[in-house]
């Protein structure tokens, strides 16, 4: 083990970018590697349904194109773990296709691994029977029906196929979905440094200009491991790190602070302490690491749940506004007996109606529940097996809205302001997350297959 | 008395993955944020009613290095799902921002 080991983060999201000058400067900085978090589950199941990123093919293009310049001007390994948001395998074709249009616009040549985080039907029925897998949280037990609704499904690979990449001469590594602080947590766990401070600052520098004051979202981050502390500072001399920002990042997404879940154990960061080194740096140590008896990966799948068409519409009109809950319960009905005669039954789609004005952002927790707004959004959408269903319930549902009568009605050529001819919208298939899990596996590496490439 | 969108720097919501929902509240000073924690009106009685979850499903972690106190709960449905209203979770704080908190 060397006394320090450096790397920079170049951004907390593949795509979301970063300053170029941030960069340059933290490229002077003597780094092991350079590397960055492509995902998230955040913006929802639609991506990893699809197979998309939720970044345009062209910022990908930008921050990558400058990683790739850096580390092979530095000579040292990039790493992108979840490439293309959820790291499936579409979504990582993409990163790698735009990986070697780079490459061969300006002749670059490096050994990459591609790393695959897709998880086949068969091998998740074997480890089920096995009873290796369990809920990560309030969601149901899979079942052998979870597994076959399921429309994709990856899972969360630790540090250890980004070793083997490693050893195997890769100096990129393109990794479906990984666990963010893994990507950083490989390459300084083969050189034997104490895994609660690896761990803990590879959570801290996975959000990269995230922990930097002032706030820009678009700086570098670097981190320095010694043996028995390490620092956080951003690549850009204009920011810095303070020991508050630093502390607060773990609270960031996570349940707990004190407890951050790996594959192999758990980050603890009860006894951690936080010092402003300098002006711009943060030195952190105490951080332990506690192994687990087992290894497990988490799982995340979708399965389709329909087509999904939306209308949106505004009310203006106070006698309506005044009874709009017991307005929409009426129209429901409506909707139920005029889609029953074209051969609709209740248990075809699902209508939701929302009122923006009253309870549009938190439905059933909004605790205000006297507003008099002198108007509101309507928002519908329904949901079908087909296209061609769920738009014919949508039909009648906004036919229902804007011309049912209620007690009192003075507007009775219509009863909404419809924004837009279109009025409905189908937005195609949609999905759900119906694997929230984890899985026990035994060997790290099982499920992630490594692809070896000379680019 | 003092509401706690007066006496927090900080009060969001995020998910803490799909199936969770966490609520962050930092402040500016030690005293701050020792009157809140210790104010014992943060409890998992108050943001299950609030959040309409029972007690078992709420966690009330303080942070003292931070000064921050960290509250999950359950989302409504999970992230993206038939009824859900917030897909990232960012806007699910409203409820504790008229929490009273004593002198």
């Amino acid at each position: 083990m060397s006394d320090s080991l450096s790397m920079m983060a170049t951004t907390g999201l593949l795509g979301y970018g970063f300053g170029e000058e941030a960069f340059r400067c933290g490229l002077e900085m003597d780094l092991d590697f350079i590397a960055a978090d492509a995902g998230s589950m955040d913006p929802g199941p639609h991506y990893l349904g699809e197979g998309v990123p939720f970044v345009s093919r062209k910022a990908i293009k930008r921050d990558i194109g400058l990683m790739l310049e850096g580390a092979l001007e530095k000579g040292v390994p990039m790493l992108i773990g979840s490439a293309g948001g959820g790291g499936s395998a579409p979504q990582v074709a993409l990163v790698r296709e735009v990986v070697e249009e780079i490459a061969e616009e300006r002749g670059y040549h490096f050994r990459m691994a591609v790393i695959h985080a897709d998880q086949s039907k068969d091998y998740l029925h074997a480890k089920l029977k096995a009873g290796k897998i369990e809920p990560l949280g309030p969601i149901d037990d899979a079942t052998p029906r979870t597994i076959e609704e399921t429309h994709r499904v990856v899972a969360m690979m630790g540090v250890e196929p980004f070793q083997q990449a490693l050893r195997d001469g890769a100096q990129v590594v393109l990794a479906g979905r990984a666990t963010d602080a893994s990507i950083y947590s490989a390459i300084p766990l083969m050189r034997g440094y104490d895994p609660g401070l690896v761990w803990h600052l590879s959570k801290i520098i996975e959000c990269a200009g995230a922990v930097a004051v002032p706030k820009s979202g678009q700086d570098c981050m670097i981190g320095i491991l010694k043996s028995d502390h390490f620092l956080v500072v951003p690549a850009h001399p204009d920011s810095r790190c303070t020991r508050m920002s630093v502390a607060a990042h773990t609270l960031y997404e996570n349940p707990s602070p004190y407890h951050l879940e790996e594959p192999d154990g758990t980050v603890v960061t009860v006894d951690s302490t936080y010092e402003q080194a300098d002006e711009r740096t943060v030195k952190v140590s105490g951080s332990r690491f506690e192994r687990s008896n087992r290894y497990t990966v988490k799982l995340e799948g979708v399965r389709q749940a329909g087509f999904r068409t939306i209308f949106m519409a505004g009310a203006r009109d106070p006698g309506l506004i005044a009874i709009i809950d017991e307005y929409i319960d009426s129209c429901r009905g409506r909707v139920r007996q005029q889609v029953a005669a074209l051969d609709i039954g209740e248990d075809h789609y699902k209508l939701n109606i929302r009122v923006y004005g009253k309870s549009g952002t938190m439905a059933s927790r909004e605790p205000v529940q006297d507003a008099t707004p002198h108007e509101v959004g309507i928002l519908a959408e329904v949901l079908a097996d087909d296209e061609e269903t769920s738009k014919a319930v949508m039909a009648m549902a906004r036919l229902a809205l804007l011309h049912s009568d209620f007690p009192g009605r003075k507007c009775i050529s219509g009863n909404l302001a419809i924004p837009f001819s279109p009025s409905d919208v189908p937005v195609g298939q949609t999905y759900e997350f119906n694997l929230w899990h984890i899985m026990e596996i035994d060997d790290p590496l099982e499920p992630f297959p490594i692809e070896m490439v000379d680019v | 008395m003092a509401a706690l969108s007066d006496l927090a720097s900080v009060l969001r919501s995020k998910n803490a993955g799909a199936l969770l929902c966490t609520l962050d509240l930092m402040f500016e000073d030690v005293a701050t944020y020792e009157r809140v924690r210790d104010s014992g009106v943060i409890n998992p009685e108050l943001i299950a009613s609030l959040y309409h979850v029972s007690q078992n499903e709420v966690s009330i972690i303080p942070y003292d290095v931070a000064m921050a106190i960290k509250i999950t709960v359950p989302r409504l449905v999970p992230s993206g799902s038939f009824g859900d209203t917030d897909v990232y979770g960012a806007q699910q704080h409203g409820p504790l921002l008229t929490i009273e908190i004593p002198d």
